[in-house]
């Protein structure tokens, strides 16, 4: 997840559509909205991908508008509970929503990109306890399918995380399992 | 690198106990040998019955080969166990163990449970600590920022097993919040 050029993860991030207003009309590229319009309108809405909008932002041709994934509705829900709101629904099972956050950040100006950070980090640090604990009773139950008493709950929560959420969820979890077994195991039969 | 994700930034347990099977422990031997001299140290002569210092490996060792009894630690009984689990229970702070307790009373439990008194019981209370000191380890993970996370008192095998997960949260913390100091240059 970091701004350099080349990491798979910034490009990944990047991967999401945006709102954007045009501001002036383009010839000939009415194909890129999907629509069979020949040429873009001034004012028509489109959903663009977020790796194109510094360009159009830098040159004025468009406007655009913060991005459904971190709308006022999902910071209320936030702000509510974390650990309830499925962020993997927001970007798609595969994407990265903190990362996808960051590059929003950069791009905004100063009240909202210090807000937004806020929301991140927030977020972040709500949802890490459960992470921890979830990806501890999982290491421990070894390689049963689904937790006993875990619930829905438990599996909702699972479902809802986004990508960096996962890694870390798999890190702590192989540590897990690895401590485990090795306080299981037993030195007797080695001689 | 050919590591798994998980193995790049920490040990393996087994490797942790290699390391803590450095330390001393007491012995009584049953039977007679010299002195032996070694890299890590000049270890006897063995006497029978006479206490010796020796290192864990030694003394596992030569418990296996049956020519020795070993005395456990001074902390490895009932009564300091329990002591340090009502500690445990009763506040906030992680109490006062040794480093390596996990791997040494892991490693005499299975090879000298009969020089222990109450194995069963000793046991059960090292599980018993051992879960206390990790819900302690999670309710601490809350105060975690991006700069640091002080948890005195951690012992070596649980820092093992928290070592992947915490780097990785931290920095992901440092970059989201390096974005602030950038967008105000």
């Amino acid at each position: 997840m970091e701004n350099d050029y080349y990491s798979i993860d910034a490009i990944l991030a990047e991967n999401q559509k945006v709102p954007c207003a045009f501001k002036v009309d383009i010839p000939d590229l009415g194909y890129l909205d999907g629509g069979s319009e020949k040429d873009i309108k001034a004012s028509s809405k489109s959903q663009l991908p977020f790796w194109l909008t510094p360009v159009l932002l830098l040159s004025d041709f468009a406007d655009c508008i913060l991005p459904p994934p971190f709308s006022q509705r999902v910071r209320n829900a936030l702000n509510a509970e974390a650990t309830s709101v499925k962020l993997s629904s927001l970007v798609g099972s595969g994407g990265l929503w903190y990362g996808f956050g960051r590059m929003i950040v950069h791009v905004i100006e100063e009240p909202y990109a210090k807000d937004l950070t806020n929301v991140l980090v927030k977020t972040f640090k709500d949802r890490l306890v459960d992470i921890m604990d979830q990806a501890q009773h999982f290491g421990a139950l070894g390689n049963h399918a689904g937790g006993g008493g875990d619930g829905q709950k438990g599996e909702d929560f699972r479902e809802g995380l986004d990508g960096t959420e996962r890694e870390l969820f798999a890190l702590a979890q192989a540590s897990a399992k690895r401590t485990k077994q090795w306080y299981e195991s037993s030195d007797k039969t080695r001689r | 690198m050919a590591f798994p994700q998980s193995m790049r930034s920490s040990t393996t347990p087994q490797e942790l106990e290699f390391i803590a099977s450095e330390e001393l422990v007491e012995i009584r031997p049953t039977v007679k040998m010299d002195q032996i001299r070694f890299i890590s140290g000049i270890y006897g002569p063995f006497t029978g019955g006479r206490l010796v210092k020796v290192p864990l490996w030694m003394a596992v060792n030569l418990k296996l080969k049956k020519k020795c009894n070993v005395v456990p630690p001074v902390w490895l009984n009932l009564e300091y166990l329990q002591d340090k689990l009502s500690e445990e229970t009763s506040r906030p702070v992680f109490s006062d163990l040794p480093f390596r307790y996990a791997e040494i009373s892991k490693v005499l439990l299975d090879i000298a449970s009969d020089d222990l008194d109450q194995p069963d019981k000793l046991r059960s209370v090292l599980k018993d600590l051992r879960e206390a000191r990790q819900a302690k380890t999670r309710e601490g993970l809350r105060a975690i920022d991006q700069n640091a996370l002080s948890l005195p008192n951690l012992s070596a095998m649980e820092i093992n097993e928290a070592r992947p997960f915490f780097v990785g949260a931290m920095g992901i913390l440092s970059q989201l919040t390096a974005t602030t100091d950038a967008t105000t240059i």
